[in-house]
């Protein structure tokens, strides 16, 4: 176990390493610096050039690259080059609005997706399970921002119960009025996502139906349902442990999305501004944390899953 | 990108004050630079005014950041110069109580008001005025280093008087102190600008909320007269829609740039007030004018002829056309309509005479410039024969590709300095438009000692200018601000430039 722990976790510190290399070199790309858009037009030549020079911008990329890596090594994100802040406090306080939306589209995609998972399964064949297959499948191929706009029509503008938009002010001093800013959004994702999940629970547990230890049960006087929720459910749960940490990336890239449509003062509304101008520190060091935190969690599952499916453990160890 | 060594400019940025201005865009002009006063009632000395701004600055170190939106809320607030500029663009006194030139223009003297101190409690002398414009005059990544190319020499022959020696007299001296260059910083001052302040203005800085609002609290200790409200929140609001919202309910008392689209919903709460300001927002249509097949005059002049302005400003909900570089607010306006009257046929035959009668050309408009100036364009050209293909992009890139590489055809953005003439007289500048005659008219207008006189020769390159269609000026934009009846004296005209709090009172209901 320790052994497989470790061999996870280097892969895990080589990942992050070739991931910052690309995340780095990528950035490079982009037309455009923060130079010049702190300058402004009416700068001169000698101006945007001091302040590049003052910025850093004019060393060679190696030298650039070592500084800032060099710098999260010591626990620091670095500084973003406009303003000057840390990253990592403005990371922190944008989390706060990202990482409970989040939670609350996972649980929200949880709750459609594993009783409704099931049930489409434990139903196959006829039609309440073939509609609500069909169902599932429909609504994950939905954009999230189009399911985002007509939940906004319907809850915001028709109903009037939700806000269209935004983030209160006083953030989470006013935690009801918090919640309920987040609500539409999170809804959002997690409608699209529990769909896309539904469709996984359904054919895990179709698969767990078709198992050795499923037809023994079976076997032993139960009926097949029975069999079915009394051993092959539990089984599935371990494939959908798999499935959450890919899901989480899922929401990680739709809060991007979700976080423009609503105004919401998060991470990926955060992250689009500082590409918008150039801040390039500061998006590396924000990238990087996004990536890192998606390996993490795969590194997670994947210990979980050894630790848990004695199987597995059998073929590597 | 380069320098013009005659050009002078206001060191403001546009970078994001275009951003910001993108924002403040629309509104019809006219009107006087007076306050409005709406307020019956008695105005409260503990008044805690909030203002609903739409574009946030992205640090508060105004010496090395340009920007629109920083200028705005910090100068005159919290920090001053020996000299301001009022809503209407005239130069005044602010440090100074008095201000002298010599008759050959070359030296100018100031003498400063008594008792002015930093927020810190040090009083200001003249010492800390030639410090604060040595550094502007010796470090490049100082706004305003280019503004003071001319100057010779800073000098304070005692503590309440500065003398500032110019190699060469120059009109805009002046004006380019009512800016960024000319404020007055603590000498040797180790605050840390960019989260901090140590000015000599009516208000200090009491909290930065990033990404939400800037607090100030009266300075009570400033050496003029002392501000009449308590404190001051100035909130960002990004979404035209949600700063309307967040007038409707209530949490804020002042509104800047409102969408005019939206401007109903707040007059028919019966709640608010509103003004409509003048600005010296030009909205330009650039031409490359060095690049095939904009340096064809005949091309240049057609797509002018083409474009509907009335109803180009219309659509847009308000400002004023423009026909020319200089806006109202500016010496040397002058209005040029009759050189471009709206006339497709017209621009369909010099368009033939061109030999380019199937054109296809591409507009590179910053993408937080919303859709409505491209789709009239597209329109009016489509009607000529011209096709336009319009390419959003980022404010970044517009800088890279069309800013610094003059790789384009036609860009739309929003040049917000007052007196940025200079730019039409830049050959190196991203217009590519390279005249000997309108440069040497401009240098004339800086160089002559008799404003009325220097405005008069701005007015003849300007016309210039206009008549070699170097560009369009799509229109000049306003801005609209919505108040509550109980605030009285806000600012009205430039205030997306300046927003001078000094005189604004607020009733206790």
């Amino acid at each position: 176990m320790l052994r497989y722990a470790l061999t996870r976790g280097a892969l895990l510190i080589a990942g992050l390493l070739v991931s910052s290399v690309i995340i780095f070199l990528t950035l490079r790309v982009f037309p455009g610096d923060v130079a010049q858009l702190i300058a402004g037009t009416q700068a001169s030549p000698e101006t945007v050039a001091a302040l590049r020079e003052s910025l850093g911008l004019n060393k060679p990329l190696p030298v650039q690259y070592g500084a800032w890596i060099g710098g999260i090594l010591h626990g620091d994100l670095g500084t973003s080059q406009l303003s000057g802040a840390s990253v990592g406090a403005e990371l922190v306080e944008k989390a706060r609005v990202t990482v409970p939306l989040g939670i609350m589209a996972l649980t929200i995609a949880l709750l459609i997706a594993v009783p409704f998972g099931i049930l489409s399964a434990v139903m196959r064949g006829r039609s309440g399970g073939t509609s609500l297959n069909v169902a599932a499948q429909t609504i994950a191929a939905v954009p999230v921002i189009w399911a985002g706009m007509m939940l906004v029509v319907v809850f915001a503008q028709w109903l009037g119960w939700l806000p269209a938009q935004g983030f209160p002010r006083t953030g989470w001093t006013t935690p009801l009025k918090a919640f309920e800013s987040l609500l539409l959004p999170a809804l959002t994702i997690g409608i699209v996502e529990g769909a896309m999940l539904l469709r996984f629970v359904r054919s895990a547990t179709m698969q767990a139906a078709g198992q050795d230890f499923v037809r023994t049960a079976a076997a032993k006087g139960l009926t097949r349902r029975q069999a079915l929720i009394r051993h092959g459910i539990p089984a599935v749960g371990l494939s959908i442990v798999t499935v959450l940490g890919l899901q989480v990336a899922g929401i990680i890239v739709g809060s991007v999305v979700i976080e423009q449509l609503f105004t919401l003062p998060g991470i990926g509304r955060m992250l689009v501004a500082d590409v918008g101008t150039r801040d390039l520190v500061k998006v590396q060091s924000e990238l990087l944390v996004l990536t890192g935190f998606v390996l993490v969690i795969g590194f997670i599952v994947d210990l979980v899953h050894h630790t848990v499916d004695p199987r597995q453990r059998a073929e590597v160890d | 990108m380069s320098t013009s060594t005659t050009a002078r400019r206001s060191a403001r940025l546009a970078a994001i004050g275009l951003l910001a201005v993108g924002a403040l865009v629309l509104s019809a002009c006219g009107g006087s630079p007076e306050p409005v006063s709406t307020s019956p009632g008695k105005a409260d000395p503990n008044a805690d005014l909030t203002v609903g701004l739409v574009l946030e600055p992205t640090n508060l170190d105004i010496r090395h950041t340009s920007g629109a939106a920083l200028e705005q809320v910090l100068v005159d607030n919290i920090y001053e110069g020996l000299v301001t500029r009022t809503q209407d663009n005239k130069v005044e006194d602010r440090l100074a109580a008095s201000h002298e030139i010599s008759p050959d223009g070359l030296t100018y003297t100031f003498t400063l008001n008594d008792g002015i101190s930093f927020h810190d409690g040090t009083a200001l002398t003249s010492a800390d005025v030639v410090a604060s414009y040595q550094t502007v005059k010796t470090d490049a990544s100082v706004q305003g280093n280019t503004e003071f190319a001319g100057v010779a020499a800073i000098s304070a022959p005692d503590a309440e008087t500065v003398q500032i020696t110019l190699t060469k007299p120059d009109q805009n001296f002046l004006f380019n102190l009512t800016g960024p260059a000319g404020l007055v910083f603590k000498t040797g001052d180790k605050t840390d600008l960019k989260t901090a302040e140590n000015g000599t203005g009516p208000f200090t800085l009491q909290r930065w909320a990033k990404g939400s609002s800037i607090a100030f609290t009266r300075y009570d200790e400033y050496w003029g007269k002392k501000a009449q409200l308590a404190q001051v929140t100035f909130q960002y609001i990004p979404d035209f829609t949600a700063g309307v919202n967040a007038a409707l309910d209530g949490s804020i008392d002042v509104l800047t740039a409102v969408d005019p689209n939206l401007v109903s919903q707040l007059k028919d709460s019966g709640d608010f007030a509103i003004t409509t300001g003048r600005t010296t927002d030009k909205a330009t249509l650039a031409f490359n004018n060095a690049k095939a097949p904009l340096n064809d005059a005949r091309v240049r002049k057609a797509l002018r002829l083409a474009i509907d302005h009335e109803a180009l400003v219309e659509a847009v909900g308000a400002g004023e056309t423009l026909y020319g570089p200089i806006p109202s607010l500016d010496p040397g306006y002058e209005d040029l309509s009759e050189l471009v009257p709206f006339d497709p046929a017209e621009a369909k035959k010099l368009l033939k005479e061109a030999g380019q009668e199937k054109l296809d050309l591409t507009l590179t408009i910053p993408s937080f410039y919303g859709t409505t100036v491209a789709q009239v364009l597209v329109s009016d050209f489509a009607k000529v024969g011209v096709s336009l293909e319009v390419n959003r992009v980022e404010f970044a890139t517009w800088l890279e590709d069309v800013y610094t590489n003059h790789d384009y055809e036609l860009s739309f953005v929003l040049h917000v300095e007052p007196r940025d003439f200079g730019n039409w007289a830049n050959p190196d500048y991203y217009f590519g438009y390279d005249n000997p005659e309108v440069q040497d008219l401009y240098a004339q207008s800086q160089a002559e000692l008799d404003p009325a006189k220097s405005a008069d020769l701005l007015k003849q390159a300007a016309r210039i200018v206009s008549e070699d269609d170097a560009a369009d000026w799509l229109y000049n934009g306003a801005t609209l601000t919505a108040h509550i009846p109980g605030v009285s004296g806000f600012p009205k005209d430039s205030i997306n430039s300046r927003i001078d709090l000094s005189g604004v009172t607020k009733t206790a209901d």
